[in-house]
């Protein structure tokens, strides 16, 4: 096969709009670029406005992981004024959050990532029929039963939130809708809705089973529900060794509370985990069409270089630790809160990890939320005064569904006078830097499997998806 | 058309049964405030009529409106979306991907041409030639002309395509530019909302499908049977407003008694939209219910008028609505409710002193 260059795209069942270019020879990607190719400017919109209208306005960013963008500017905010939300809040806003989280993590496996199994590529395949009818787009009976058990799920969101997406009630101080008594009983029958669909259609099984492997071997030898049978095509298919990452992962920790993290927070490098320090992070420019150098976020730049220069390719910038890009997402979180299964996973980084890293993280996640909710003690208080400072600087590190978000505010004034964002994608699907280093997406495309005449190669599409990416969340 | 299935059979063949689908025509004549006697025309017109091809686009935006779309209340209104009123062509939920996609497209565009219903996501930013949202390597203003070009009517879904939405707030750097700037030539519904509620969307599209007609629309273009009352008109915490019980602090006893948040910035009062009605998942809260006044996301321009925890200093009085085509319907309350009413705004009109008073010493 001789040298191509393949450009696939637009990608469908992502959020948002996706570009990749492929160079192709020997029917393996040599090299990959990304590009995402929607700005909006949310960084430039935030500057000269109140503070508060962060909260209203980051959110829409991202109509799927808006509370994710909510929790964090409002601990970006209560960062500036030095204080943290009540303990009671932290916990219902922890649950609102790990609801969001769950429910992205089996939209992404039933309407994203499984249809692609359905492609008539597969055809020959004894598991094909199976496949389709579970899981083609828009048909498969899988998605029917996933959108209805999900929107159950964000019924929690909106008894305590108001509404989803795009919610309001997430403040620095707290919440502004306190939980009832009779709010946690409708809550718990909504969580066992939720768990009796998971426990029946995905995992087959009860959940702590699941949740409590400990090995690649165990993992193997799942064969229920739909998890088994993606596990019997990722043998069959060989995804685990598909789509591999560099090894190298971060969290930020999920759900804040005043004991730390509920999923610890840290870095994955040379095979061990160490603390994270957020000043070490910054953003490359050199192949993003942005102006300006290299910065941290809380004094970072964001204009867009409106020439679209020759040696870049994408909206979104780079970042960084030390000249090393990193992988974020529930594999990610998993690995850090040091689980053994996410563990025995970390160096085989590939598309079976990931999606088992959300596996797991789906079982974890609704155990989780039912212990938080027997906690909260509806006397509260949910909600706490906060004077945001007439000038001050603050930091937002949460979790969303598919990584590391940071939001990083300045306040001069009274008014906001810097704004910047990192999302989970933007690290996952950052273009090169300086050096030339590419993203964790492009470094795992690259040995993709192409087949002769394929223009869309379907071991791309399944690295890509792998990743969950949100394209809308990247660029912002 | 004749080749093109009924929905009727679409959703036979999705196994749906037809005590079920009675239920949904039950549920769509209510939510669209249509009498009883309807249920039956609705049916009729979905066993007869071939059903009506979708196109749906994503330009500049957060796909939050479809994220409202298939969460809506009745089990069938995800099935609106997944089988029964086919989308034809949908880049978030459908299966095909690259070059494929543009080909079904094309292809769909060729096929329903004049008949099908363009549904918009999003807007197309204007400038640098639409650079900042590329679709198929081209600017997204070009797929959404293109498409709009054989279309019969476009929906603009949500405050993006209707009205620009936060990502044309200033300085709105890529220049987002509402739907109805670019295509001009054709009947558009703007159904706005940050996003629009679920039960919104599927009734706005029933209606159109059943009675194969777009649905009364008001001045700004929004369907009337929706938008046509104030969020304040209906609000469960009003009560408290007209006797002047405000929140003055997210914590504060007034706060945990849920009075009325209108000092809190609540927009309630000039937002026209169904969350204090129909409310928000499945009819569970909104968010007044929640605790947080409304940022008015429904309307023109919300994203620019100040901060959202501003009180509104705008707010037209019962018998002083200067936009007659925006309420009128309050006018008639106040009429029937006679003496009541009086004394209301005198409360009302003490109350407002008060707070505009307050707001200029700010």
């Amino acid at each position: 096969m001789t040298d191509t260059r393949l450009i696939v795209g637009p990608f469908n069942r992502v959020e948002g709009d996706l570009e990749i270019r492929l160079d192709v020879s020997d029917g393996a990607v040599q090299a990959a670029y990304t590009n995402s190719p929607l700005f909006r400017g949310f960084e430039r919109i935030l500057v000269g406005k109140a503070p508060e209208d962060a909260l209203t306005i980051t959110p829409r960013i991202c109509g799927i992981c808006s509370i994710s963008q909510s929790v964090a500017a409002a601990r970006a905010l209560a960062d500036v004024a030095g204080v943290a939300p009540t303990p009671a809040a932290e916990k219902a806003a922890a649950m609102l959050h790990a609801v969001e989280n769950l429910a992205d993590h089996v939209t992404h496996f039933n309407l994203f990532f499984m249809p692609d199994f359905a492609r008539p590529a597969y055809t020959s395949h004894p598991w094909h029929a199976d496949a389709v009818a579970r899981f083609l787009a828009a048909k498969g009976s899988a998605i029917h039963a996933a959108i209805e058990a999900r929107a159950g799920l964000l019924h929690i969101v909106g008894l305590l939130a108001g509404k989803w997406p795009h919610t309001l009630a997430i403040q620095p101080g707290g919440m502004t809708r306190a939980m009832t008594a009779r709010d946690k009983v409708r809550i718990a029958s909504d969580l066992r809705r939720f768990r009796r669909y998971l426990e029946r259609n995905l995992f087959g099984a009860p959940l702590e089973a699941f949740a409590s492997l400990s090995s690649i071997n165990e993992l193997e030898g799942w064969r229920t529900g739909d998890v088994g049978f993606f596990l019997m095509l990722a043998s069959e298919l060989g995804l685990d060794i598909s789509g591999r990452g560099a090894a190298r992962y971060l969290s930020f920790g999920a759900y804040p509370t005043n004991e730390g993290p509920l999923f610890k927070r840290g870095i994955w490098q040379n095979g061990e985990r160490r603390d994270l320090d957020s000043s070490e992070i910054y953003e490359d420019l050199s192949r993003a069409w942005m102006l300006g150098e290299s910065r941290h976020p809380s004094s970072g730049v964001t204009v867009p270089d409106e020439l679209m220069r020759e040696d870049a390719y994408s909206w979104c910038k780079a970042p960084r630790i030390d000249g090393h890009g990193f992988e974020t997402g529930a594999l990610s979180r998993q690995i850090m809160d040091g689980h053994p299964l996410a563990l025995a996973l970390a160096g085989e980084g590939g598309v079976r990890a990931r999606i088992v890293g959300r596996f797991l993280e789906t079982a974890r996640t609704q155990i989780l939320l039912e212990r938080l909710l027997s906690e909260i003690d509806p006397s509260g208080p949910f909600m706490q005064s906060v004077d945001l400072p007439y000038q001050g600087m603050g930091e937002g590190l949460v979790e969303a569904a598919r990584g590391a978000l940071g939001h990083w505010v300045q306040i001069r004034n009274g008014v906001i006078e810097n704004y910047q964002i990192i999302a989970p994608t933007t690290w996952n699907f950052s273009p090169r830097d300086s050096a030339g280093t590419p993203g964790p997406l492009e470094a795992a495309l690259v040995g993709a499997n192409v087949k002769e005449g394929e223009e869309t190669p379907i071991s791309v599409q399944h690295i890509v998806r792998s990743f969950d990416p949100c394209m809308v969340c990247t660029v912002h | 058309m004749s080749q093109i299935e009924t929905f009727y059979d679409v959703m036979r063949r999705q196994g749906i049964t037809r005590r079920s689908f009675m239920k949904y025509c039950s549920l769509t004549a209510a939510a669209l405030g249509l009498s009883p006697a309807y249920v039956p025309k609705i049916a009729h017109a979905m066993e007869t009529k071939p059903r009506t091809p979708v196109i749906w686009v994503h330009g500049l935006e957060c796909t939050c409106c479809s994220e409202s779309f298939i969460r809506s209340a009745h089990p069938l209104a995800k099935d609106v979306v997944l089988s029964m009123i086919s989308l034809d062509y949908d880049d978030t939920l459908m299966a095909a991907a690259g070059h494929q996609a543009e080909a079904a497209l094309q292809d769909t565009i060729e096929k329903y041409k004049g008949n099908y219903i363009l549904a918009v996501e999003g807007n197309p930013p204007l400038n640098e030639d639409g650079m900042f949202c590329i679709v198929g390597g081209k600017p997204f203003v070009e797929q959404l002309k293109h498409a709009a070009e054989h279309a019969k009517a476009v929906i603009s879904w949500g405050a993006c395509a209707s009205y620009g939405c936060v990502q044309a707030a200033k300085p709105n750097p890529t220049r987002a530019t509402p739907v109805h700037k670019v295509i001009t030539d054709k009947p558009i519904i703007k159904v706005p909302g940050c996003p629009p509620i679920a039960e919104v969307m599927t009734g706005v599209i029933t209606y159109m499908l059943t009675f194969d007609r777009l649905p009364e629309l008001d001045r700004q273009g929004r369907p009337a049977m929706f938008y046509s009352q104030r969020i304040h008109d209906k609000c469960y915490r009003r009560p408290h407003f007209d006797a002047g019980q405000f929140v003055e602090a997210w914590d504060d006893e007034n706060a945990r008694k849920g009075y009325c948040l209108y000092k809190m910035g609540c927009k309630g009062p000039t937002t026209y939209n169904a969350c204090s009605t129909v409310r928000w998942n499945e009819g569970v809260s909104f968010p007044i219910q929640s605790g947080h006044g409304c940022i008015g996301c429904s309307e023109d321009g919300f994203w620019d008028h100040g901060s959202f925890y501003n009180r509104v200093t705008d707010l037209t009085q019962f018998g002083v609505e200067s936009n007659a085509d925006k309420v009128g319907l309050a006018a008639a309350g106040v009429v029937g409710a006679g003496v009541a009413a009086h004394a209301a705004i005198s409360a009302l009109k003490s109350a407002q002193k008060k707070t505009q008073s307050s707001k200029e010493e700010v």
